[in-house]
């Protein structure tokens, strides 16, 4: 098996975020699905970070992070989702925009679909 | 050995997974859900579990009302955890009978060494959070020692004072109060002798310190 073909069974999903427990609820959502990083917000050049890294997939948790991530996802075509704990809502960047789910709708069952889906998407069309 | 029960008491779903998840894993605890006071209450009342941990901001009333209802009849070790602590409000909670306060961005270790300090009597307080609470302590021994002073004014000189700090004028404070102008400047001069403060600014800050008054402009605005 090549590298490459590896890389695509095992996707990898990076988690830049300031609360460390949003991984846990990640790591959760995906459930052996993809291997998931975390790395701490902040930390200044996130784009060049994840351009480096190649991720299927990316959790931020704050605006900023997820500024830094747009350019990266777009250009990959990777899934980009920013979740907002205090404020409990969940982003996800589809066909150039965000679509927002708020409340209830922020879910640890929509975050899972949101992975998920952009994971297996990404996976059939490499 | 038994593990160690908890509820996370939180309205946020993510967040009450991620907690899950972790603490699932670690083996040692077992873990239950809620999402709001009721839910809380009732887990308490039927789970007695060893700890609860719940979110400064938790519906509808907030973690501290939740806490000062429930420590008293609860045998649970309280802890209220939030992602924006200040001194106050873990001051708050403390008061109200939590046992300790964490940030909700505590990291994993970090969660699952304080849950297993509580198992062992010990209260969960981060070094900076016991400094804020600290801080809030001091604070509002300075606002009792400034209200203390205030003792010696009288009913009207108070009302004064209340709309000096509030940015009115003389002339204001005059029509308000149906007094003279001439009379509210004898109400202040015996403002300042009394409180032994300089001037009408230090007389407004005092009074701003001891009571929390926000300034307010002519027309109505804060400023």
């Amino acid at each position: 098996m090549s590298v490459d073909a590896v890389k695509h069974a095992i996707p990898l999903v990076a988690v830049v975020s300031a609360v460390p427990l949003l991984v846990e609820a990640v790591e959760g959502a995906l459930a052996g699905m993809a291997e998931v990083r975390s790395f701490p917000a902040g930390s200044g050049d996130t784009a060049g970070f994840l351009r480096f890294l190649k991720p299927d997939a990316v959790v931020v948790d704050s605006l900023e992070e997820a500024q830094q991530a747009i350019s990266f996802a777009r250009g990959a075509g990777a899934t980009l989702v920013h979740v907002s704990l205090p404020d409990q809502r969940l982003r996800l960047l589809r066909a150039g925009g965000w679509i927002e789910y708020v409340n209830g709708s922020a879910s640890p069952e929509r975050l899972r679909s949101a992975l998920a889906a952009g994971l297996l998407g990404k996976a059939r069309s490499s | 050995m038994r593990p160690t029960t908890v509820v996370v008491a939180d309205s946020g779903p993510i967040f009450r997974s991620g907690v899950r998840h972790l603490l699932t894993r670690e083996g040692e605890f077992a873990v239950t859900e809620a999402e709001d006071f009721m839910g809380l209450a009732r887990l308490l009342e039927s789970e007695q579990p060893d700890i609860a941990l719940v979110d400064d901001e938790l519906p509808p009333a907030g973690g501290v009302a939740a806490v000062a209802q429930l420590a008293p009849r609860a045998g649970t070790q309280l802890i209220v955890w939030s992602f924006a602590p200040s001194g106050q409000s873990v001051l708050a909670a403390i008061g109200a009978g939590a046992k300790g306060y964490l940030h909700k961005s505590i990291s994993p270790m970090g969660l699952i060494r304080s849950l297993r300090g509580v198992v062992n009597g010990e209260a969960p307080l981060a070094r900076d959070l016991a400094t804020l609470m600290v801080a809030a302590v001091h604070e509002l021994e300075q606002r009792d020692r400034v209200r203390e002073r205030a003792v010696v004014l009288s009913a009207r000189e108070r009302e004064v004072l209340a709309l000096v700090a509030r940015g009115a004028r003389n002339r204001e404070i005059a029509e308000e109060l149906s007094i003279s102008e001439f009379t509210v400047k004898r109400h202040l001069q015996n403002i300042l002798h009394k409180l032994d403060l300089p001037s009408r600014r230090a007389a407004a800050l005092f009074y701003r310190s001891a009571f929390g008054v926000e300034r307010v402009t002519t027309t109505g605005g804060t400023r």
